[in-house]
């Protein structure tokens, strides 16, 4: 483990995988704005009806229905940037978004545990949140962090102390899950600001970025859509994530779920636009099916054809996309159902060449975490990430001339080559880790032991002191203001 | 000056280095340096430590085979000077090959590594060996063990006759006889009246050492 460094290993591609024809992208994007200018999205904040009416947008105060012409649509997609740079704590660590690169995270955001000492299930609380930015730090499939599960010890003041948490433990970009309302999120980018030193650093290199969700069907949440404007009118990237359920919150065909959560994402993307021209926003579709007797949420049923689509939709209008992945329904750490579900999801994911991706470690649906859980998922992770890398083909890997000696039968043992090549050509995984007698060992035990070593032996350097003072003090102001 | 040259010798075959390992003993022969130390201060020391090297993890396959490699050539010069002298102590004799109709090399020729890397004299008869070929290498080395390796459920009926053959000779009594391979099983073994069994390399050393009364 100690040959492991400090550095991110996203999955680069040049590989793609192309689930939607073009024809079936452009009926797709006819649909939402049919459902844009004819449906409407229920936006429950003055602030947004009054960004429309001023730019032409047909508003019902009553109903707060808006319903936005195809010229405004279009016009405002026009200024969402296809690509721009998270910035990381560390800069050796930002995220310039480009072809062929997919970043991942964890998941989130849970808010149960099972703690790592005691085994026992428990809600979870700032500590955990602390804990596993430093295993997301330490993690080179990791190349930025997401608020992995809720402080629930801290009131409504939390997603600021996630965030200071994440900092202190963490050198990569922090993508809050939970920062809600226009009020905390101006702490927010408060907090963003005294870590970089100047709103203009803030703009230049965020070093946060926000998951903004709506409520399918085709509501805006007020206090996620607020928060999100004053976060992108300081130049931080938000996401407008839409979680439609087929057959509840969404038609039960995929073609009508997928077309009614992109109206979703991007009526609040183009409200960004119309705040904020230019505001940087990922596109993101989660969406789940749910069971035809009971309602329940089903993450991952044997076809989910459309998984990925999602990625396809928003290149298609000129946005980065965010996807999902690894979002399993089991609850155990590491039954055949909580591999078996996800494990082609990081491989297509990036194939489908989505800018960045959550989300590993999380059981039962986003909500438990187990902490070994994440260093399990991350064999899926580099099992993707290997089957990208390119094979080197030149004499001396070709090694004709080694064959030509060894010939017929024998075996290559002892050749030189060999001696230089074997050491580095099998690459083990968490569940193939031998003990003394050759046998494998439990996988979750040696995840369980990893854990344990990057607890111990990882301390990411945390902001300077000055640096932590200041935010201290907006936390303070913060908790004065907001906890009453 | 010998000591110059036995940590040469160590080093080459630490390093898997054959021919350096042949360039040296010649020279040592040519400056009368005796060729038993040169065996016991030079080779064997070089071999055991790439044994320890091996089983603690730092060294892989190649460096093994590639250590027991120079060693063997070292040894093919060395041996016949010893003629008339003093024999280098081994841990015991074995015989070993894979059986009649079967190809498969490696396995067989790593536990004749690992066996040499544990002091042990290791008579490798090849691939492919009829029940005779077995018996006559026993007859003419005097071995006191005999490995014989099946890779293909067709030949592992090849084991058996081994067993017959051996007893038909009249040599049950003087040699024990080891099987392996990825088809072979403890009870197979047991059902054919082998006297032991190993499931890889390192497992063998220690069926073998057993056989000749050896420490564990």
């Amino acid at each position: 483990m100690a040959t492991e460094r400090h550095v991110i290993e996203p999955i680069t591609t040049s590989r793609q995988l192309r689930f939607l024809e073009e024809a079936q992208l452009d009926t797709l994007r006819e649909a939402t704005l049919d459902i844009l200018e004819n449906v409407g999205v229920r936006f429950d904040s003055e602030k947004a009806l009054v960004i429309f009416a001023e730019h032409g947008a047909n508003v019902d105060r009553s109903s707060q229905i808006v319903k936005l012409p195809r010229d405004l649509v279009l016009k405002a997609m026009a200024n969402v940037p296809r690509r721009f740079t998270l910035g990381a704590r560390d800069p050796d660590l930002d995220l310039p978004l480009k072809e062929g690169v997919t970043y991942f995270t964890n998941d989130g955001c849970g808010h149960n545990v099972v703690d790592f000492e005691t085994g026992e299930q428990r809600a979870s609380a700032l500590a955990d949140v602390a804990m596993m930015a430093r295993i997301n730090d330490y993690l080179p499939s990791m190349s930025f962090c997401w608020t992995m599960v809720s402080a629930q010890d801290c009131g409504a003041t939390a997603p600021l102390y996630e965030m200071d948490a994440a900092w202190k433990n963490n050198t990569k970009h922090y993508q809050s899950v939970t920062m809600m309302g226009e009020k905390l999120c101006r702490y927010g980018v408060e907090m963003a600001t005294a870590l970089r030193g100047s709103l203009e650093e803030v703009k230049r290199r965020p070093p946060m970025s926000l998951i903004c969700c709506t409520i399918a069907p085709l509501v805006q949440d007020k206090d996620a859509l607020e928060g999100a404007m004053v976060l992108a009118e300081a130049g931080i990237p938000v996401v407008i994530m839409s979680m439609p359920t087929m057959g509840t919150t969404a038609p039960a065909t995929f073609a009508g779920a997928l077309a009614l959560a992109d109206a979703e994402v991007i009526s609040g993307t183009v409200l960004m636009q119309l705040a904020t021209p230019g505001a940087r926003v990922f596109h993101c579709i989660l969406h789940a099916w749910a069971d035809p007797r009971t309602g329940g949420y089903v993450g991952y049923p044997l076809d989910a054809r459309t998984r990925f689509a999602p990625v396809e939709i928003a290149h298609h209008w000129g946005m980065p996309s965010l996807g999902g992945a690894c979002g399993t329904e089991s609850a155990e750490v590491a039954s055949w159902q909580a591999a078996a579900e996800v494990a082609t999801d990081p491989l297509l994911v990036s194939m489908a060449s989505a800018e960045i991706v959550t989300g590993l470690g999380l059981r039962a649906t986003y909500t438990l975490l187990y902490p070994e859980a994440i260093i399990l998922d991350s064999d899926l992770y580099n099992q993707a990430r290997y089957s990208h890398l390119d094979m080197e083909i030149s004499p001396e890997t070709l090694a004709v001339d080694v064959s030509a000696k060894v010939g017929a039968g024998g075996h290559f043992l002892g050749e030189k080559h060999t001696r230089k090549y074997m050491r580095d050509a099998l690459v083990r995984s968490n569940c193939q880790e031998l003990d003394a007698a050759g046998q494998y060992r439990d996988p979750v035990e040696v995840a369980r032991e990893k854990v344990r070593w990057i607890l111990e032996n990882h301390h990411p350097e945390p902001p300077a002191p000055e640096v932590q003072k200041e935010l201290d003090r907006i936390l303070a102001a913060a908790d004065k203001e907001l906890k009453g | 000056m010998s000591e110059k040259l036995f940590e040469a010798l160590i080093q080459a075959v630490i390093d898997g280095e054959e021919e350096e390992a042949e360039a040296l003993v010649r020279q040592a022969l040519e400056q009368g340096v005796d060729p038993l130390a040169c065996i016991n201060e030079g080779l064997m020391k070089g071999i055991e430590e790439v044994g320890d090297l091996f089983s603690n993890g730092t060294y892989f396959l190649p460096e093994l085979i590639q250590g027991a490699g120079a060693m063997k050539a070292a040894l093919e010069i060395l041996e016949p000077e010893l003629v008339g002298k003093e024999q280098r102590e081994v841990v015991g004799t074995v015989v070993l090959g894979t059986v009649a109709g079967d190809q498969h090399e490696i396995g067989k020729t790593l536990v004749g590594t690992m066996l040499t890397a544990n002091g042990f004299k290791v008579i490798d008869i090849g691939v492919d060996q009829k029940a005779d070929d077995f018996v006559a290498a026993i007859e003419e080395s005097g071995a006191n063990i005999v490995g014989a390796s099946a890779l293909l459920t067709t030949t592992l009926l090849e084991l058996k006759r081994l067993i017959d053959s051996i007893a038909e000779a009249g040599l049950a009594e003087k040699v024990k006889v080891m099987i392996g391979g990825a088809p072979v099983t403890q009870d197979f073994a047991k059902e054919i009246g082998a006297d032991g069994y190993a499931d890889d390399a390192i497992a063998a050393v220690a069926v073998a050492r057993k056989m000749v009364g050896a420490a564990a």
